[in-house]
């Protein structure tokens, strides 16, 4: 009855774990963006490498429009670029790059004038199953288009500091660091959105089942 | 561990990172609390769920976008057909880690910037006034000046002149035909005049000036004119008239000029006829004067009519 391994990622969590994962040899994501910074501009495809499908689930998980969300990862790589020289010696690339892509949700949600969020299952991201269906499998994918209902009807900011630390597994202190607030006081947020989450969902599944 | 407390500790407990001690006494109270239990096993099912949602995959549009922008910032920053772009950038760098980032620094730098600025202005420029006074101190040079002086005023006056001389065509010829409502002009007009039939560059000034003094032929500086500006003629309308105007005011001077151009192979057929016709002229007895003042009208007739 300890910590439950999740399914899809086995890693800790940690600020790029393939780069750990990988060999020891290669360059962190500062050097990287050092080397960015410093002029050697190819060196940011390495980190769009390491980055970019964290990035786009993030934003799919918060705008719930995947061919928006391409285009705003795209923008948060434009800017680092822009804002190259911006980046901090001291600073971490992680915090970084989740504090320019909140900077773009923001800006995105600014232009929308309203927070999207979908109601309807059929209106959400369909994700390619190439299995071969079965009546178990129907009443997961079923679930889980549930729960992503149930996601996207939370407050946004609860809905981000699930993505953050639970979908995107970034650490409690870089959290703390984007929210400007203490470890602690994400831990607080993060359970009552989870409390809040699975009451939307249940109540969901209940309509459902009714 | 009361209930609240086990609760808030669910996540840490989840994620393995609740020490040791508090972890025993949370599962100690789990196994005797059902609302507890309740609620753990709700948070293993939506955490579960959460973690079970596939991750979304964005398309290669993303991917190929990416790439182009990329592209397009390597061309723009180093081959924008600009050949310096690239020292440029190589440049700004070396100077980036040359000077000093930290602001208080930079504001020292320029500080001693503009203290060496000072420095070196004052010792390169002060000693130009000495230089500029040495030629007021010796006398020689003094009168070298004051004779650029003159020389300049007398080229100021010079080119005074020329614009004064030098008017257009139509300004002179209406300066000339103007001359020709005077009924006595004085010796400085008809000099002009003169001046005019020998040196103006235009032919329709010259035959102006011939016909405007037509009628003074007795004066000395008329005839004195014709003779000096005839060979210099270049034009054959304007030498037949100043060989007829001649040849009617009987000047006898005119003979060798007359001669030397009625031979001359090179000149205009007409102008050669003229000349002998004048030639015959002067060398035959005296005409009645009368006749000559009545000739003396004719040759600018046929040429300006």
């Amino acid at each position: 009855m300890l910590s439950i391994a999740p399914e899809i990622r086995v890693s800790p969590p940690v600020a790029a774990p393939n780069v750990v994962a990988m060999a020891e040899e290669l360059p962190t994501d500062h050097e990287l963006m050092i080397a960015v910074r410093a002029g050697d501009i190819p060196r940011l495809g390495d980190l769009f490498e390491r980055y970019h499908q964290r990035l786009f689930a993030f934003f799919v998980r918060l705008t719930s429009q995947p061919s928006t969300s391409e285009d705003l990862v795209q923008l948060v790589f434009y800017r680092i670029l822009k804002y190259r020289h911006t980046y901090r010696d001291e600073g971490k690339f992680t915090a970084w790059i989740y504090h320019l892509a909140r900077k773009v949700a923001a800006d995105h949600w600014r232009k929308q004038s309203n927070t999207p969020i979908a109601t309807d299952p059929t209106e959400l991201p369909e994700v390619v199953d190439t299995a071969p269906d079965s009546a178990e499998q129907t009443a997961g994918r079923e679930d889980l288009a549930l729960l992503r209902v149930a996601l996207a009807q939370l407050p946004v900011e609860q809905r981000e500091v699930l993505v953050l630390s639970r979908l995107q597994q970034v650490e409690h202190r870089d959290i703390a660091q984007l929210l400007e607030t203490t470890p602690g006081a994400v831990k607080v947020r993060v359970h009552r959105a989870l409390k809040e989450l699975r009451e939307v969902y249940f109540k969901l599944r209940r309509e459902r089942a009714a | 561990m009361n209930c609240q407390r086990v609760q808030e500790s669910f996540l840490d407990h989840q994620d393995g990172t609740l020490p040791a001690d508090e972890s025993a006494a949370l599962r100690a109270h789990l196994a005797s609390c059902p609302t507890c239990q309740r609620e753990w096993a709700a948070l293993q099912e939506i955490t579960r769920k959460l973690d079970a949602l596939p991750v979304p995959a964005p398309s290669p549009r993303l991917r190929e976008q990416f790439y182009a922008m990329l592209d397009t910032h390597e061309r723009q920053a180093t081959h924008s057909g600009n050949p310096f772009a690239f020292a440029r950038s190589r440049l700004d760098r070396f100077f980036e880690a040359l000077l000093p980032h930290r602001p208080s620094l930079q504001f020292a730098f320029s500080l001693a910037l503009l203290a060496g600025g000072i420095l070196v202005g004052a010792r390169v420029l002060a000693p130009e006034p000495a230089t500029v006074a040495v030629p007021v101190v010796d006398p020689s040079s003094k009168e070298e000046i004051a004779a650029l002086h003159r020389r300049m005023d007398q080229m100021g006056q010079l080119v005074a002149d020329s614009l004064l001389v030098h008017k257009s065509t139509n300004d002179r010829l209406q300066s000339v035909l103007a001359t020709m409502d005077v009924a006595n002009p004085d010796r400085k007009l008809l000099a002009d005049l003169v001046s005019a039939l020998a040196f103006d560059p235009s032919v329709n000034v010259r035959l102006s000036a011939l016909e405007a003094l037509a009628p003074h032929t007795k004066v000395d500086v008329v005839r004195a004119g014709l003779l000096t500006a005839l060979p210099r003629e270049t034009a054959p309308l304007v030498q037949v008239g100043m060989i007829e105007l001649l040849a009617a005011a009987g000047e006898r001077e005119a003979t060798p000029i007359l001669d030397k151009i009625s031979r001359d192979t090179t000149a205009n057929q007409n102008v050669r006829e003229a000349a002998r016709r004048a030639l015959a002229v002067l060398r035959a007895p005296l005409s009645p004067p009368t006749d000559n003042q009545n000739a003396s009208n004719k040759p600018a007739q046929p040429i300006l009519t």
